[in-house]
């Protein structure tokens, strides 16, 4: 650390930029993707029991955040059992998810007239904040990044919902349908230029963003991969806002994409990319920084074992993630709090674990002018995520963000449920309220400092009891560990 | 109230860096280098003029009969034109601009566009941004391709900042950098009223140390140590400065005052773009240009006289530009339509002052009838880029332009 080499870096010192050594250089990919089990056998590991500081990562992770009753049955359950209710997502008491999907598809159809694309936007974040499945809109969110479409060019609501019906539907199911479906997904079409593609002029922008974004990522491909590709789409247009194939506009000449040779079509492009070891390697790369760490960059030999099994369960999204939640590497030192919290995994959190709901209009301005305002990413690359969330303006911002959800006022309204927040109040105990909402919201190691602090926040005698609760809220969701995702 | 760079250098300096461990002498060398490099960072400022600014009403060749014989309504009377030299003068509402003239502290690029030019005001506006003018290729902009090839730190302050209610412009768009577009400095101040924690209890909060915290831990104490402190000094500043004197009461002079406010509070925020609208002035010119063009001189000189009062202004530069000149010919609405090539200003500190470039002839035009360009605007970005902002150009703006003599060093 005190050898690394200064740069003209701000007041912080960045470690994504800085990654050295490697953390995970020495760590065995056998032990990495075995199953982590605390309870017992062979790889038992006593040394990092099953507790709630795991059980509220897996849910910050999986699920955004868990509620004090979620985080509770956890601890009990066990890591397992626990994984299988993420990802089978009824974590609702009250109300089955099949039927939580069918009212929100109901009030989403219903808005769509409006043709206003920030009533979808804070549609989906109502969603995020009340969904029974929430690794599914995790999933979802990770794709709509992924396949990263901006309402600020695709105007058309229908369209930019159908994309997302699209993303949701397939967020654990298998890649190939889901790549199928958004390459002929009309908001993509838009979003790409691709409306129209002739013969006589072949748009190389869908094909170099299948290639570069999509699947393959940079390096996989060469210049001329994507000028033949691009000749295999033409004739993909849209048609009265919808997909069709124009064979008139098809070059039906023969291309090399990727070494194969024939007279391909967009989906023989398609077929071929997924056919390649670097594609299953470039989504187990992105989803291993999307649920595991964004600080160190996992090596090869890491890597090829997930990307690997991805191609041999056929792309199941499910079991990857799976893989992923359940592993060694998962629950170890490597991974926990080693990613940047997002602006909507940040407020969409906070309220899951507060069990509160907050006017989702209000919400959506917020988290734009953080930076990630849903369905309006600001490029095709859609968000870096990491430490590039993080400035002296948008800490300042989250800062305000929390405030405004905690406070309620305003256009925020947030609402608590009475008894949740009855039964963190915990009478007249301050030590114990102080400790409920570190454990609720953290559940990490806090300096002796620190806890000082929050006791004497909650223990202050000006105010309420609701009152001082708010401010415990505010000082511990403010802190630099929350942050942290 | 210590200053930020103070409270960096002594609170974290002594006895809470001790408590840091291993990674303090990092740390200390790291916000040492921060804090002194940031007082001498050069500043750019961008005004853009949208809608296309007629360029031959505001630097104006008084003395050419073809002038006068293009502009039979709104020809500015000679008379009346604040005259630079025997044959150009500028606009009556420019008297800011002419001081600054006067001042050695406005450079005035003449006949500054692009070939092939575009009369869209869209098509044209992205060309500037992107830097781009053969293909279309939105994805991001040369002030952004400038961030992302500039090693700037992330956790400090933001490298750039639009001040306005719109999102932030093409020219800041970048693949790797998100750049913040803020309505007002409100943004910047850490709310805790209605009841809740007083700042320094929320700055208290993330200053604890972690000492065997993991590094990402670390940084985002840093930074978050860094943005509550930071919010802290620049309420500071406002509120000594809220009655700032010489700033007039338009929109663009009340922004401009917020940016030398920032600079003045040490922000390391290099750039800052606004927009000034309204140049689209196809019918009943006269009045409506006056009063933008005011707006602007005025503006821009009450900023300048600030920097120079808070002796910021060596490190200050400010770009003014508009997507496209006006047609030589006025039209029967009493306006103009849209042009081609336009003077562009620059006013700081360390400008080589004066009008640079000839005045392009108002006989020998375009196919349009419009003014043929002899400056292309991305040797006015190299310029800026390299003599300002310390960033290859080459890789910025795709290919090798000359730089213009428009700084001295």
């Amino acid at each position: 650390m005190a050898d690394a080499a200064p740069t003209t870096a701000n007041s912080a010192t960045d470690p994504q930029q800085n990654p050295n050594p490697n953390p995970l250089a020495g760590v065995d990919p056998t032990w990495a993707w075995a199953e982590y089990r605390p309870e017992g056998g062979n790889t038992a590991d006593a040394s990092r029991p099953w507790n709630r500081e795991l059980a509220a990562h897996l849910y910050r992770r999986a699920g955004f955040a868990g509620s004090s009753g979620q985080l509770e049955e956890a601890v009990v359950a066990g890591c397992q059992a626990t994984v299988d209710r993420l990802m089978a997502g009824d974590l609702n008491h009250g109300q089955e998810t099949g039927e939580f999907y069918v009212q929100a598809a109901r009030s989403a159809e219903s808005l769509l007239g409006s043709g206003n694309p920030q009533q979808l936007a804070a549609w989906w974040l109502h969603v995020l904040i009340h969904t029974p499945h929430p690794l599914r809109e995790r999933m979802t969110l990770f794709w709509h990044g992924h396949f990263a479409t901006s309402a600020a060019k695709v105007t058309d609501v229908r369209m930019m919902y159908a994309q997302n019906v699209i993303l949701r539907n397939n967020a654990l199911g298998r890649f190939a349908p889901l790549l199928d479906q958004v390459s002929k997904d009309p908001a993509m079409l838009v979003w790409l230029d691709s409306t129209t593609n002739h013969k006589a002029h072949p748009n190389e922008n869908f094909a170099r963003e299948v290639m570069e974004l999509f699947c393959l990522g940079i390096g996989n491909y060469s210049e001329h991969d994507i000028k033949e590709a691009a000749r295999a789409f033409t004739g993909w247009e849209l048609r009265q806002s919808e997909f069709r194939f124009n064979r008139y506009q098809h070059d039906p000449g023969q291309k090399t994409v990727l070494g194969q040779t024939g007279a391909w079509t967009g989906d023989d492009v398609l077929r071929i990319l997924l056919q390649q070891p670097a594609t299953a390697r470039f989504l187990v790369r992105k989803l291993f920084r999307y649920f595991v760490s964004e600080t160190a960059d996992p090596s090869p030999a890491l890597i090829e074992p997930l990307a690997a099994g991805l191609r041999e369960n056929d792309y199941d999204l499910a079991w990857l993630v799976r893989k992923l939640l359940t592993s060694n590497l998962f629950y170890s030192r490597h991974a926990v709090r080693q990613r940047v919290k997002g602006p909507v995994e940040l407020a969409v959190g906070l309220l899951r674990s507060l069990e509160a709901s907050a006017n989702a209009y209000a919400l959506h301005d917020e988290l734009k002018k953080l930076g990630q305002g849903v369905l309006f990413p600001p490029n095709v690359k859609g968000w870096d995520g990491g430490t590039a969330w993080i400035n002296s303006s948008t800490l300042v911002g989250r800062a305000n963000l929390v405030w405004a959800i905690v406070n309620g006022e305003g256009q925020m309204r947030t609402r608590f449920a009475p008894d949740k927040l009855a039964a963190l109040e915990g009478a007249d105990q301050p030590a114990v309220v102080a400790t409920r909402v570190e454990e609720l919201l953290l559940a990490c190691p806090l300096p002796d400092q620190v806890q000082v602090q929050l006791a004497s926040i909650a223990a202050a005698d000006d105010g309420s009891p609701r009152q001082r609760l708010v401010r415990l809220v505010h000082a511990v969701a403010t802190l630099p560990e929350y942050q942290l995702g | 109230m210590p200053s930020r760079r103070t409270f960096l250098q002594t609170a974290l300096g002594s006895s809470t860096l001790l408590s840091m461990g291993l990674t303090a002498p990092q740390f200390l060398a790291r916000s040492a280098l921060a804090s002194s490099a940031g007082t001498g960072e050069k500043v750019l400022v961008v005004v853009q003029l949208s809608g296309g600014n007629d360029g031959l009403n505001t630097v104006i060749p008084y003395a050419d009969e073809a002038y006068a014989k293009n502009r039979i309504v709104l020809r500015i009377p000679s008379e009346q034109v604040l005259k630079i030299d025997s044959q150009l003068g500028l606009h009556p509402s420019l008297a800011g601009f002419r001081k600054l003239v006067e001042d050695q502290r406005l450079a005035i690029v003449q006949g500054v566009g692009y070939p092939n030019p575009d009369r869209s005001h869209f098509r044209s506006m992205d060309i500037w941004h992107t830097a781009k003018p053969e293909v279309e290729d939105k994805r991001d902009g040369w002030l952004g391709r400038c961030l992302d090839c500039s090693p700037h730190g992330v956790g400090g302050d933001v490298p750039a900042l639009h001040l306005g209610a719109n999102p932030s412009p093409l020219a800041l768009a970048s693949l790797k950098t998100a750049v913040p577009s803020i309505e007002s400095l409100e943004s910047f101040r850490l709310r805790t009223d209605g009841g809740s924690l007083p700042l320094p209890s929320l700055s208290r909060l993330a200053e604890a140390a972690r000492p065997d915290a993991p590094e990402l831990l670390q940084f985002m104490r840093q930074s978050t140590l860094y943005a509550y402190t930071s919010s802290q000094e620049v309420q500071e500043v406002l509120k000594q400065e809220r009655e700032a004197t010489g700033y007039p009461n338009s929109a663009l002079a009340q922004k401009l005052r917020q940016i030398a406010q920032l600079i003045d509070a040490g922000l390391k925020t290099r750039i800052y773009y606004v927009s000034h609208d309204g140049f689209d002035t196809h019918a009943n010119q006269l009045g409506g240009h006056a009063a933008l063009l005011t707006e602007l001189s005025a503006g821009v000189s009450a900023f300048v006289d600030d920097l120079a009062r808070r002796s910021q202004l060596d490190r200050v530069l400010v770009l003014c530009f508009s997507e496209f000149g006006r047609r030589v010919r006025e039209n029967a609405s009493q306006g103009t339509d849209h042009g081609t090539a336009a003077p562009v200003f620059l006013a700081g500190g360390r400008v080589q002052s004066g009008v640079i470039g000839a005045q392009p002839s108002l006989t020998d035009l375009d196919g349009e009838g419009d003014l043929k360009f002899h400056t292309d605007f991305r040797r006015l970005y190299a310029t800026l880029l390299e003599g300002w902002l310390g960033c290859p150009a080459e890789p910025v703006l795709g290919s090798r332009f000359e730089s213009l003599p428009l700084i001295k060093t």
